[in-house]
């Protein structure tokens, strides 16, 4: 039975070797140094210009969207589970910023149309969102969004908050200290 | 009684190798929602060790939302996860075992026109398992006695192996795990009647709430992260057929999964409706030969696409075949 005690010890071994950084997280703030006035994803940054199609068909640019609004919110979004539940949790949001632009970032769909048939079954047209296809992944590479990361850009083009959405609080605190 | 009790130990074999595998493991997937592994291994009480190695094809048909509604993908959408998992277990004492389960993944998906494939280590989960009651008399019941099921209970560590939103990833396809060490206590019954098996499952487990200072390769301002415990049960029922007058053996087993997870906290701060929740069915088809040392394994588990059998959780059929080598 020495081969099978050695076998499985081998196993863990060649588990614990070859995985991420999980088996000791690290709690180290390692967030690089922003440089005011610069154009990056960070909180402080400007945010890149970006022009995208919404479903509509009508193209939104970063000027456009934050034109006449306090901020915008952008949600990357690729219509799963937990997309679903925090996109509900945004959208009881909206009523109580009128000035704040809210908008839904598919970034997995190839196209308008596919964008557009994604967020119908998913029950997320006309209840408040505006809903960008970043079928280029314009916004997904200048704001390194996935998978549930909200953006909050200022009426200046400054990121306020660029993260997971988490339980919706740090967004909320956000949105709060609005001018 | 020779005869008897060659038979007994045959469909004996034959109705483990086929039952405990379909009975505990579900499998833990998503391109999305982290990639896993199997929870349990066992060693028959005749044996000294198990090797086991399997291939799981996840494929996914939308999910149920937090209401409990289900919502299909989008057209053209094709996510898949295929899962080779690696198993050992070892009986280092009469009553007591050791196992661990490997898997490695490969996410392939095709979702509204846009394709990525990656793969990596899935989590890995080690497990101690005792014996705490012995099924003495699978083939004949002539008192009360005979109806006592063999009871095992056992504690598993999951080990956060894969690659989780807390690496340095871009996108969420790549996700081959949690990210979170989990320990699970495990409760495992089951009895064997004539060639009637029946087994019932049940896991409790708790995360270990762990710092985060990046999210998918993006370092954030630090904070506490803890998943909700976690609640696993299943049942179910096998069949034995002996196949000729050889001893081999074909079982058929079906089965029935429940799993929970309650609301994810930040710093502390719990998030309503984070939880999930996904009821799913299955079905086995395993073949024991007559020396009982090799048994190969079919399976399917099906997640029950209508609205109120699950939430917050994809949606997927698992195809799953394995071999498996007993060593005495």
């Amino acid at each position: 039975m020495c081969f099978a005690r050695l076998g499985m010890i081998l196993l863990l071994c060649v588990a614990l070797a070859g995985c991420g950084d999980n088996l000791v997280p690290s709690g180290t703030d390692q967030r690089p140094p922003v440089q005011s006035g610069s154009t990056g994803p960070g909180v402080g940054q400007n945010a890149a210009d970006f022009s995208v199609s919404e479903i509509s068909g009508t193209t939104v640019t970063r000027a456009s969207a934050l034109s006449g609004k306090k901020a915008i919110v952008l949600y990357f979004t690729m219509w799963c589970p937990s997309c679903d539940e925090q996109t509900a949790q945004l959208q009881t949001m909206i009523p109580s910023y009128p000035d704040v632009g809210f908008y839904l970032v598919d970034y997995v769909s190839g196209s308008v149309t596919d964008a557009a048939a994604a967020a119908l079954a998913n029950g997320f047209t006309g209840v408040g969102f505006g809903i960008l296809a970043d079928t280029g992944h314009q916004m997904q590479n200048s704001l390194q969004g996935t998978m549930g990361t909200t953006v909050v850009i200022d009426a200046a083009g400054v990121i306020l908050l660029n993260e997971d959405f988490r339980n919706g609080s740090r967004l909320q605190a956000a949105l709060a200290g609005l001018p | 009684m020779t005869l008897l009790r060659n038979l007994s130990g045959t469909l004996k074999a034959a109705l483990v190798a086929g039952c405990l595998l379909a009975g505990s493991g579900t499998a833990w997937a998503g391109s999305c929602c982290g990639g896993g592994s199997n929870t349990a291994l066992m060693v028959p009480k005749y044996a000294k060790a198990v090797a086991d190695l399997s291939f799981d094809y996840e494929n996914y048909h939308g999910f149920w939302n937090q209401n409990g509604r289900h919502t299909s993908d989008p057209p053209g959408a094709d996510l898949n996860q295929y899962r080779l998992n690696l198993g050992g277990a070892y009986r280092f004492f009469e009553d007591w075992q050791v196992s661990l389960i490997i898997p490695y993944l490969w996410n392939d998906n095709t979702y509204s026109g846009v394709s990525s494939q990656t793969s990596g280590l899935g989590d890995t989960t080690l497990s101690v398992w005792y014996d705490l009651l012995d099924d003495t008399s699978p083939w004949r019941v002539h008192t009360a006695r005979d109806l006592v099921p063999a009871v095992s209970i056992g504690l598993s560590l999951l080990l956060p192996t894969g690659y989780s939103p807390y690496d340095d990833l871009k996108s969420s396809f790549d996700v081959t795990g949690r990210g979170f060490y989990r320990l699970d206590g495990n409760l495992y019954i089951e009895k064997m009647i004539r060639h009637w098996d029946l087994s019932l499952a049940a896991s409790y487990g708790t995360y270990f709430e762990r710092s985060v200072n990046r999210e998918y390769g993006k370092y954030v301002e630090p904070y506490h992260k803890d998943l909700g415990d976690r609640t696993f049960l299943s049942a179910s029922l096998g069949y034995g057929f002996l196949l000729g007058t050889g001893g081999d053996t074909l079982t058929t087993t079906a089965s029935y999964a429940y799993l929970d997870e309650a609301d994810v906290s930040y710093n502390g701060q719990r998030d309503p409706n984070s939880g999930f929740m996904k009821q799913s069915v299955g079905g086995m088809l395993s073949f024991a030969g007559t020396d009982r040392d090799w048994s190969v394994r079919a399976g399917w588990n099906h997640a029950i696409r209508e609205s109120g059998w699950g939430r917050n959780f994809p949606t997927t059929d698992i195809f799953t075949v394995g071999v498996r080598y007993v060593f005495r």
